[in-house]
């Protein structure tokens, strides 16, 4: 069981690791297609990371939310926004407001933010997913950074959800979960959103010609 | 008693749902929110004065999903006495909506209003009942913005809609508040029961105390319509349908004077320092004097009426501040008796003002118009609705032998035994109080001799007035009954008195009905006997034997009893409409002699012949008066915070990803102060 116990924690290291590592793809790969296509490997990985805890602990409902991510997230989701690239005539981020390097030097940053942050709580987590706390806060903060610095509308829509894996790797980790309920709620949000911002993209794709977000403070009176 | 509660809400329930599910039928839709809504109001008088006479209060209370609320009620005897203040007048303006609604048929949609109506009756009874903060708070917040829904009825015109918006801010500035207030004894108490802010674990610290006590005036103070926050009054009561206005500024605003006496005689048990009473009384006494003086310039009736509301508000306020300050110095008796002169003027502006009101939507109703200068004549024309309006003047006048002279006899009774106060400055402070009510008392008196002259004597001023004709027969019932309850007040205060006391007493813990009742039981008599005394049922026979006298006496000289027609003298020249007396003529001396405060501006251009100078064409005049608060405290406020949302613009610069970067920056900051 200790052997057992203690793989299984490495393991759960190991997915996120690699959580994180598709973080640091995401910003830094500016064509639109491939940032969702890798928004689906991370999604996959985190399919895996919950089943993984799921079956570790034995807690059946961490197996549908699990499941859940694996449909919503990795099929459904990519499906999406894949039609809604589609329809756009930009298919590449153009003028970002951080380039490349630079975003990539501040995700480290970030990294090395969050697990200065999470230090104080990590010994009071549980063994099994000791670090993943401070990844999933790392994953987070990429998230929300991601959609600063995108100014197209679809990868500022991939950054909210990798936002969103960050949150829910977070919930798995640190108490093994959220009440389904609360779980379900949360997936139907995602769905929604994905469903409303990806209208909206094709709606500012017709006005505008472009779904450079910048373009909305024309708005303004 | 729980029974004839659940008649109540059952009652107000049907009057929103039934006219909602008769789409299409407005007779039926009118038929039966009013018939529901007299219902559930005479359930509410029955409750009311079953609630006064019981020894124990009535509680209930019903668990909610959301946390923190309970809904409880709690009907003791000041909440009966508002239940039933809030039921008559309902009862009496749901018949008088039977018939007004026909009016507002084409304009609104009558299932809408009747719904709105019985709502909004239902959540002012709602907030006298609550006994639970969170409860009362949204019962308050409901009432609020059903009466707005109400105000707007006519969204067309853009003066509604103006209105509705001023009074929709003030209400709000108002709750917030209130809220502010109910916060600081949650935090104490730890629970929103109004039990636990009665009896905390800890007493509220000084400074706390006093700031509750501020923030429950600014609060409540909004909603009655204390000087200056009484701007949006003259507003929104005109604009609404009569009926609503009757209510609104019948009991709506008495909910308020509700509020401040929970709060200050019933959380605080009656224990704060004279200054509070002091304040209460201060405003009390600037309301009642600026409320009448700028009624008096009003020839729109309903803002008129509006005006008045301000005046009777503050006169109430003198009544409960006098017996705030009387607390303070642990003359029991005294407060008891100040308080009882404040509920006993609550109930009597209740019934007048809504009397008046009603009167003037059976003015509108038959003329089309709101404008005093174009009635005239009307008492031949509408004889009920003349004498009702009659009855509700000399009430709000305050002449005997109605309602509003006895309370406000015993307000002045309450001020002139300040002589029992220790200090120097009160004694001669409460005596002031007592002068600047006698002045309003001859203000209103004018302002009314002026309101029913001009609208019911003399020739008609306009088609309108000349084509007006009797209003149905349901609106002379409710406006009857109001006239009733006016006189009925007014004659026997001796079975008013112990009633009030019943209310009074758990809160001062005195009851004075039996001191107030002199040996006979026939008349008043605050101080002793020797100090003062008065008897309205003697008074009011005395009146009517000195009329019948004067009459007696005129035939024995010589009079004749037959009614004589003939034309007026005009010294050879026939009289018009054009040479009466009018409003703005009426209230000219008035204005001269107060000018300081009016700041009026005239304007009069006179067009000559062009044949010649000495003979005038026409002649333009035009005057208005300043509307001081709102040019002097409001207008700068406005602008300030105008200025400052300008300021502020510069962070909204509408960009997505600036709002991103607030939220990211404020993340990181949160996190590094967290470890």
């Amino acid at each position: 069981m200790q052997g057992l116990s203690s793989i299984g924690s490495q393991l759960i290291d190991l997915c996120s690791a690699l959580l994180l590592l598709t973080c640091f793809a995401i910003v830094a790969q500016r064509r639109l297609s491939a940032c969702v296509d890798l928004f689906a490997l991370q999604s996959a990985v985190l399919f895996v990371t919950a089943a993984l805890v799921a079956y570790l602990t034995k807690s059946h409902h961490i197996y549908i939310a699990a499941g859940l991510t694996g449909v919503i997230k990795v099929i459904v989701i990519p499906r999406v926004l894949k039609k809604v690239i589609d329809h756009l005539n930009v298919k590449r981020e153009l003028v970002m407001h951080v380039n490349v390097p630079t975003g990539l030097l501040i995700c480290g940053g970030l990294v090395m933010l969050a697990f200065f942050i999470a230090q104080p709580i990590i010994p009071l987590g549980p063994l099994l997913t000791r670090d993943s706390l401070a990844i999933a806060l790392a994953i987070v903060l990429i998230g929300l950074f991601t959609m600063i610095a995108r100014q197209q509308a679809v990868s500022q829509l991939v950054g909210f959800l990798v936002l969103e894996n960050g949150l829910f790797l977070g919930a798995t980790a640190a108490t093994y979960g959220m009440p389904l309920v609360v779980e379900l709620g949360v997936f139907f949000d995602v769905l929604i959103a994905t469903l409303i911002a990806g209208i909206y993209t094709n709606r500012l794709q017709d006005a505008f010609n472009s779904v450079d977000t910048d373009q909305l403070t024309i708005l303004k009176e | 008693m729980l029974n004839l509660l659940w008649i109540l809400l059952g009652g107000y329930g049907a009057g929103i749902l039934l006219p909602l599910c008769l789409p299409g039928r407005p007779a039926s839709q009118r038929l039966t929110t009013s018939v529901a809504a007299i219902v559930a109001t005479s359930a509410g008088v029955v409750l009311g004065l079953l609630g006064l006479t019981a020894s124990e209060p009535v509680t209930g209370s019903l668990v909610s999903t959301i946390p923190l609320l309970t809904l409880e009620i709690r009907l003791d005897s000041l909440a009966a006495f508002f239940v039933f203040m809030i039921s008559a007048v309902g009862l009496a303006t749901s018949i008088y909506a039977v018939g007004y609604l026909r009016h507002s048929e084409k304009r609104a949609s009558t299932a809408a209003l009747g719904a709105l109506f019985n709502g909004f009756l239902l959540c002012m009874t709602l907030v006298i009942l609550a006994d639970n903060a969170y409860f009362f708070l949204l019962a308050w917040e409901l009432m609020s913005l059903l009466s707005y829904f109400l105000v707007v009825t006519e969204h067309e015109k853009a003066e509604v809609r103006y209105a509705g918006l001023f009074y929709l801010v003030m209400t709000h500035l108002g709750t917030a508040f209130i809220v502010t207030a109910f916060l600081i004894f949650f935090q104490n108490a730890g629970s929103f029961s109004f039990e636990a802010f009665r009896h905390p674990e800890h007493p509220l610290s000084e400074g706390m105390r006093t700031l509750v006590f501020l923030l429950a005036l600014l609060g409540f103070g909004t909603k009655a319509g204390i000087v200056p926050l009484h701007v949006w009054l003259p507003y929104a009561h005109p604009v609404a349908p009569s009926h609503v206005s009757a209510v609104m500024s019948g009991v709506m605003i008495k909910t308020a004077i509700y509020g401040l006496i929970r709060v200050y005689f019933d959380f605080f048990g009656g224990q704060f320092p004279w200054w509070w009473g002091f304040t209460v009384l201060f405003l009390g006494a600037v309301s009642a004097l600026l409320g009448v003086m700028y009624a008096l310039m009003e020839h729109d009736l309903k803002r008129l009426l509006a005006f008045h509301s301000v005046e009777n508000i503050g006169i109430i306020l003198l009544g409960v501040g006098a017996g705030m300050i009387f607390q303070s110095y642990g003359l029991k008796e005294l407060a008891a008796l100040g308080l009882l002169a404040g509920l006993y003027h609550t109930i009597n502006h209740a019934m007048f003002k809504a009397l008046l009101f009603l009167g003037a939507g059976s003015l509108l109703y038959a003329t089309q118009t709101r404008n005093m200068e174009e009635y005239g004549g009307l008492l031949r024309r509408m004889p009920w609705t003349g004498f009702f309006f009659l009855i509700g003047a000399v009430s709000i006048s305050a002449l005997p032998p109605t309602n509003g002279f006895v309370s406000e006899w015993l307000v002045f009774q309450t001020l002139f035994l300040s002589f029992q106060i220790p200090t120097v400055f009160l004694k001669l402070m409460l005596p002031i109080a007592a002068a600047i009510l006698a002045l309003t008392g001859v203000l209103a008196l004018a302002c009314f001799a002026k309101a029913f002259g001009i609208a019911f004597l003399a020739q008609p001023r306009s088609s309108h007035a000349r084509h007006a004709e009797e209003v149905p027969v349901s609106m002379r019932i409710g406006q009857g009954i109001l006239a009733t309850l006016c006189v009925a007040l007014g004659i026997a205060p001796i079975v008013v008195v112990p009633l009030l006391d019943q209310a009074v007493a758990p809160l001062t813990g005195r009851s004075i009905a039996s001191k107030i009742l002199a040996i006979d039981g026939w008349a008043l008599a605050p101080g002793n006997v020797e100090f003062s005394s008065l008897s309205t049922p003697v008074l009011a026979l005395l009146l009517v034997v000195s009329a019948m006298l004067g009459l007696g006496l005129a035939v024995a000289l010589g009079g004749r009893l037959t009614i004589r027609r003939s034309k007026s003298w005009g010294c050879g020249i026939t009289l018009t409409p054009r040479m009466e007396y009018t409003a703005t003529g009426f209230v000219q001396p008035i204005k001269r002699v107060f000018s300081t405060i009016y700041q009026p501006t005239v304007k009069l251009e006179t067009e000559f012949l062009i044949e010649s100078r000495y003979f005038a064409k026409r002649r333009y005049f035009e005057f208005h008066i300043e509307p001081i608060f709102e040019k002097y405290l409001y207008d700068p406020l406005v602008a300030f915070l105008g200025t400052l949302a300008d300021r502020l613009k510069v962070i909204q610069a509408g960009g997505l990803h600036l709002y991103l970067t607030y939220i990211f920056v404020t993340l990181i900051a949160l996190l590094l102060l967290a470890v």
